[in-house]
């Protein structure tokens, strides 16, 4: 007979709201004091501030006096002082198993301590969990080495096998392979590149997607914003996508089957939202920068750490029967931009840009020398192959559509995708340039 | 009474021939094979906290998984870099960051990535330990002023270099053989997925004399 699992990996994803408050002011507590001894950086930011852990007696305290830091604060702090960690928890052996690292995107990868089990591995294999996979079952990893390498364990030791493969579109041929063979439950990471790719395979072998992915019952999906047409897409292969996002660079935020904005691990890190220019605080439910505090990673303890992301948070009970607070990602601070006064971010430009078939990659780069401007400059990359007209009828087209929809002064440069592909990992460019 | 049969914890895969076959492991199996391999590494006298650099993709957790277990029992911390010209540059800006002593399974293409970022491989690798792959050795070895030693894939099992210069095998875990001049692997413990007489296609013999380093590990010799 099968075992009767619980619904919820942990007992703590249910627990009630007030009990969840007072985990965080002590978990919040605990985190300072131990920032402040140890990690230099917070020690710094703090003192700059005149501000001592035993000021900070409760939630309202930390609220109230607690300084703020961003990822800027890090890197000066590893480039003036040469430190690895950038102002944190000098690496201990035992503490850690290996030291991972950032995408690098946007610069030099920051480097990130792993410890045995890391928040993130507990945060996915919860969503995995929700999903339906249970222990026995297979999992689908598609994955970069550089954040975990080889080390992690924790969906073994909860009695799940991982298949995995490389973050590469020339994996999809295997990934149908593993998929009949192995008939896995749930999947990570199905970023945009490798849905095109297995769309790309699909067309050209005339496999059965829905037959590849008939035994998946969530499928992870993330990198970058969820577009109409992958969505469309992926629902007609019979996947049910659950996207996720980055939370306090070491655990992340993971949809439920509510999908209605990411659920934050409340026993990892708290979160609250502040003005992008002023940092004064936001109220729930408005727009706001995301601000975290996570609790769990003794050795980067980010405390009150500015993420750059622009979210609204909801901390009522969710549907699916979790209680930790969820939030509505709008995309970067860093990447908004005003034309002529209007707020226009990378991912109200998806929808439009994939609708053609030439650029239906979505491979695009707004470019933004300052935050304000009179014109919206848009370098989209195309596919020579499914071009079937000329260059220029496509790009008064793109330039047109882009420019009624959002009601600003539009100008599209078109370039051979390729070019955009080599300015990043394969799983995604940087959207928003200087030039 | 009955028992749950033994489970894999990942299911990796290995390349022969440009084909690449699923193969299922046990953590026990890799800890096992960590702790073998840990004595080829401890010849070069890493110290605890240095940090060594595997250079692979996910699937090849079948080999790195081990290697990393095997640094792990040598208080020796390892980062990661995507065995791909694209994540090139990662190699290039960890070799500044973390200064690693060493780094496993640089391949052509990875060296090829660095030229492309502007990077000179020559120095980017100077003065550190680098386990080439088959396709780099001959490339690395020509440049100088770094220590090239091989890491050398085997279906499901690998060889890695020690520093006298013997290229070894865990022939605990595997038995190796040298028919028709090729390497053959066949499963010695108890695996999951147990291989039996399996030829790698890759190239070698057996070797005959004891390591100068002084493990009883077998090695194999590479054209």
């Amino acid at each position: 007979m099968a075992k009767a699992y619980p619904d919820f990996l942990d007992p703590v994803e249910t627990a009630p709201r007030e009990w969840l408050d007072r985990m965080q002011e002590a978990a919040i507590i605990r985190q300072i004091h131990n920032g402040y001894e140890n990690a230099p950086l917070i020690r710094e930011i703090w003192d700059k501030a005149g501000v001592k852990p035993s000021d900070i007696k409760s939630m309202a305290d930390f609220r109230e006096k607690a300084p703020m830091f961003d990822k800027d604060d890090q890197r000066d702090f590893r480039d003036k002082h040469n430190d690895l960690t950038g102002g944190f928890v000098p690496i201990r052996p035992g503490a850690i198993m290996s030291v991972g690292t950032t995408s690098g995107t946007t610069g030099d990868p920051t480097p990130v301590a792993n410890p045995p089990r890391s928040p993130s591995e507990v945060a996915y294999a919860r969503a995995a969990w929700h999903q339906g996979a249970r222990p026995g079952d297979y999992l689908t990893e598609l994955l970069f080495t550089y954040r975990g390498g080889h080390r992690n364990r924790y969906a073994s030791e909860l009695g799940f096998t991982k298949i995995l493969f490389a973050m590469h579109p020339a994996e999809m041929p295997r990934i149908a392979a593993g998929s009949r063979r192995y008939r896995p439950t749930s999947m990570k990471v199905f970023a945009s590149p490798f849905i095109l790719a297995m769309e790309q395979y699909v067309e050209q072998s005339g496999d059965d997607p829905v037959d590849i992915f008939k035994s998946y019952k969530g499928v992870i999906f993330g990198g970058e914003p969820l577009s109409q047409r992958l969505a469309a897409l992926t629902k007609s292969w019979g996947i049910e996508l659950f996207e996720t996002t980055a939370f306090g660079e070491v655990s992340s935020g993971n949809q439920c089957r509510m999908h209605d904005g990411f659920h934050a691990p409340e026993d990892h890190g708290f979160i609250e939202t502040v003005d992008p220019v002023t940092g004064e605080p936001i109220a729930d439910g408005k727009i706001g920068e995301l601000v975290v505090t996570m609790f769990v990673d003794r050795m980067m303890p980010l405390i009150r750490f500015r993420t750059g992301d622009l979210v609204s948070i909801d901390r009522s009970a969710c549907g699916c029967g979790s209680t930790h607070a969820r939030f509505q990602l709008l995309g970067r601070a860093s990447d908004q931009i005003l034309v002529e006064g209007k707020s226009i971010l990378p991912r109200e430009l998806m929808g439009l840009i994939e609708s053609e078939s030439a650029t239906r990659a979505n491979l695009f780069q707004i470019i933004r020398p300052g935050r304000e401007l009179d014109t919206l400059r848009i370098r989209i990359g195309y596919d020579p192959e499914r071009l079937t007209e000329p260059q220029a009828a496509l790009q008064n087209r793109l330039r047109d559509k882009i420019g009624a929809a959002t009601g600003v002064p539009t100008q599209i440069e078109l370039v051979d995708q390729a070019e955009l592909l080599k300015l990043g990992p394969p799983h995604k460019i940087p959207r928003v340039t200087k030039q | 009474m009955t028992f749950t049969p033994n489970r894999p914890d990942l299911i990796g895969a290995y390349m022969i021939d440009g084909v690449q076959h699923f193969h299922a492991v046990t953590f026990p199996q890799i800890d096992r094979s960590g702790s073998n391999f840990s004595a080829v590494i401890a010849t070069f006298g890493f110290k605890p906290e240095e940090f060594i650099l595997s250079v692979s993709m996910l699937p090849e957790s079948i080999y790195f998984s081990v290697f990393e277990s095997a640094l792990q029992k040598l208080g020796i911390y390892g980062t990661n870099a995507d065995d791909s010209p694209f994540d090139a540059g990662r190699v290039e800006s960890l070799s500044r960051q973390m200064d690693y002593a060493a780094a496993c399974g640089v391949s052509a293409q990875v060296i090829a990535g660095l030229k492309q970022f502007g990077h000179d491989p020559a120095k980017v690798f100077a003065g550190r330990t680098i386990w080439a792959r088959p396709d780099a050795v001959t490339q690395l070895a020509q440049l100088g002023g770094f220590d090239v030693r091989r890491f050398v894939p085997l279906g499901p099992a690998f060889a890695l270099e020690c520093s006298h210069g013997g290229v070894h095998v865990d022939d605990t875990e595997w038995q190796f053989s040298d028919d028709g001049g090729t390497i053959h692997v066949t499963s010695r413990m108890d695996h999951v997925e147990p291989v039996s007489a399996l030829d790698t296609k890759v190239a070698g013999k057996l070797g005959t004399a004891p390591c100068g380093c002084g493990l009883s590990m077998a090695t194999l010799d590479f054209a």
